[in-house]
């Protein structure tokens, strides 16, 4: 087969590109090798960068003999949007909400990983009841994780009804979500020096219900799982990734405890509260499918029960839920809108934000559900940033 | 009465002093590595330029020739086997317009340490690490995607996530946000194949094309 060109060799789409990536592939174009066989023919395909089976936009030019990949070199940035130039153009807490977007299964877990990353450049320090609900809340974006992760894992493999039980828990976290933050989906509940307001009793009722119920029902699926002999066979021994590679190719997450390194950063450096919660790491030494897929079952029932102190504590602890400091955070409502200063305070913190010093530099890491999620910040002295790494635990 | 100096700790235009940054509230003691950077110091003296200290950070500036010699010292004699992040910073306007960044964890430790190497822009090449840490493969296509910092000694140097047809360099500080009209040639926008160049044409003043007639 020739090599194809798009709209009839009027308009080659990205020439450089593709020549670059089939000479790293060392094929010259898409072809299937004539043979009598089609298992013992040499093909290079492409796949993606929209197919159903990728779960987003990748794409993947692919080596094959007969049924095994051979190679494969994958070409992704169909999804890049540029958010470390947008975040250059914004205040710090107008970027707030684009990390939202960046992983929207645990929307939470970015806010925070943001706002802590500001908040050391700018040496703020944060009420103790605004920690804990922010862990809370981490806990249960971590729970939704895993769960989309658990459910769609093995409906891949052809069990479609666990991942109905998982989006029925999920449905229950997003009412959460809704009832503390106002939106199901993409939060933006963390502030710079707090979060935007406290826990309705509602929410602390759902959390109360939800923790119990899920809970049961999570150690009545283990079983059906765990024991499941077709699930089992698909997912052992597959994909083995030994400790040694796991850190030279710089995994992360429960993908790099799953291979035996017990490095999590709620251990490795307490931020928020987690220095005063009890809970376990959840490591396996395998390395494979199955061990991953038993370390995300152990860390959700972790962070039920870390979820469960963090209610605890928050049931007997009052005090505010922002830094009352107008320099480096908004002033409450209350303030805003029966005082003058309060308002000149908005206006001032919706205008300009925190300055932290000029020239500064921190990093500052959480452990998202899916691993390290870091912000390196430069401050130019002004109130949006000089530049924002992003090190996200997705490449 | 004279007035007494203000002292403001925060103040937008003031470099901060290391004695008057007070206690950062976030800044971790158990992950601050002095006996390293000693050990740097003492091992590659002259190849470093500068050790700075923000919110319990070190951050150690190395000249490009020895950042391979660098890492591997620290791989081998401090346990930092694991690269976190690399990536690269545009300093535009300043005398060494481009900076890498290497962040570090020793694991079995607990330490982490940030290197950072100094480029001219007419030069911007640094030696590849990615013999020490595979990791930093695909760091290192990204910061050369983004920055035009080129990597001497990658495998394999392709742009991470723009296409090779694409001639700049997005994150340096002179690329505009909205982009540059017909930098990325789209497939045909209408009906009897025209190319139409330019991605974004709302962004650059002019209406979309309607890809379907009117009805009549």
């Amino acid at each position: 087969m020739e090599a194809r060109t798009d709209h009839n060799e009027v308009f080659s789409f990205w020439p450089k590109h593709n020549e670059r990536l089939f000479a790293r592939l060392e094929s010259k174009h898409l072809h299937v090798e004539p043979s009598t066989d089609p298992l013992e023919a040499e093909m290079s395909l492409n796949l993606g960068p929209q197919h159903p089976a990728t779960h987003g936009v990748l794409r993947c030019a692919l080596k094959l003999d007969g049924e095994n990949i051979k190679t494969c070199v994958v070409d992704i940035g169909y999804l890049h949007r540029g958010i470390e130039k947008l975040a250059e153009n914004k205040t710090y807490q107008e970027f707030m909400p684009y990390t939202d977007r960046m992983d929207y299964l645990a929307p939470y877990s970015n806010n925070v990983a943001f706002c802590l990353a500001v908040e050391k450049l700018a040496g703020i320090e944060v009420p103790l009841r605004a920690q804990y609900i922010r862990t809370l809340m981490s806990e249960l974006s971590r729970i939704s994780s895993h769960l989309l992760w658990m459910g769609t894992m093995v409906m891949d493999s052809g069990a479609l009804s666990v991942f109905l039980w998982t989006f029925k828990h999920r449905e229950v976290l997003y009412s959460i979500f809704d009832e503390v933050a106002g939106a199901r989906f993409t939060v933006s509940h963390s502030r710079i020096g707090g979060v935007a307001g406290d826990l309705s009793q509602r929410a602390v009722d759902l959390i109360e219900d939800f923790l119990p119920k899920f809970s049961e029902e999570l150690d009545e699926w283990m079983p059906f799982l765990n024991r499941n002999r077709i699930w089992v066979d698909r997912i052992q021994g597959v994909g083995v990734i030994t400790k040694e590679e796991a850190l030279a190719i710089g995994m992360t997450g429960p993908n790099l405890r799953a291979s035996g390194v017990k490095f999590d950063i709620r251990r490795f450096e307490p931020y928020l509260v987690y220095d005063r919660l009890e809970f376990d790491i959840p490591t396996r030494e395998d390395g494979d499918s199955l061990a991953r897929y038993l370390v995300r079952q152990e860390e959700m029932k972790q962070s039920v029960r870390i979820a469960r102190q963090c209610l605890d504590a928050l049931a007997t602890l009052e005090g505010p839920i922002r830094v009352d400091n107008a320099k480096q955070g908004y002033a409450s409502k209350d303030e805003v809108y029966y005082s003058m200063e309060g308002m000149i305070h908005d206006f001032v913190m919706t205008d300009t934000g925190v300055c932290p010093p000029k020239g500064a530099e921190v990093y500052h890491a959480i452990e998202a559900p899916k691993g390290e999620l870091g912000f390196f910040l430069i401050s130019d002295g002004t109130g949006s940033p000089w530049r924002v790494r992003i090190n996200s635990p997705m490449n | 009465m004279g007035h007494r100096t203000l002292d403001f700790l925060f103040s937008p235009v003031d470099p901060p002093k290391p004695s008057a940054e007070r206690k950062n509230p976030l800044a971790k003691d158990s992950t601050f590595d002095s006996d390293a950077v000693t050990a740097l110091q003492d091992e590659f003296g002259e190849h470093i330029a500068d050790v700075t200290l923000y919110a319990n950070e070190h951050t150690v500036y190395v000249d490009r020739e020895s950042i391979v010699d660098l890492c591997t010292f620290l791989k081998d004699r401090f346990g930092y086997v694991y690269l976190s992040d690399l990536g690269g910073i545009d300093r535009f306007t300043e005398e060494q317009r481009f900076e890498v960044l290497y962040s570090l964890i020793a694991m079995e430790r607990g330490k982490r340490i940030r290197l950072k190497v100094r480029l001219d822009e007419e030069d911007p090449v640094v030696p590849s690490i990615y013999g020490v840490y595979p990791a930093a493969g695909w760091n290192e296509r990204e910061c050369w995607d983004m920055f035009g910092i080129r990597f001497d000694g990658h495998p394999d140097l392709r742009r991470m996530f723009m296409p090779e047809d694409f001639e700049h360099f997005p994150l340096r500080k002179e690329f505009p946000s909205l982009g540059i009209p017909g930098s990325l040639p789209l497939p045909s926008q209408t009906d009897d194949g025209e190319i139409v160049k330019d991605p974004f044409p709302a962004a650059h003043g002019s209406k979309p094309l309607r890809r379907t007639p009117f009805p009549e």
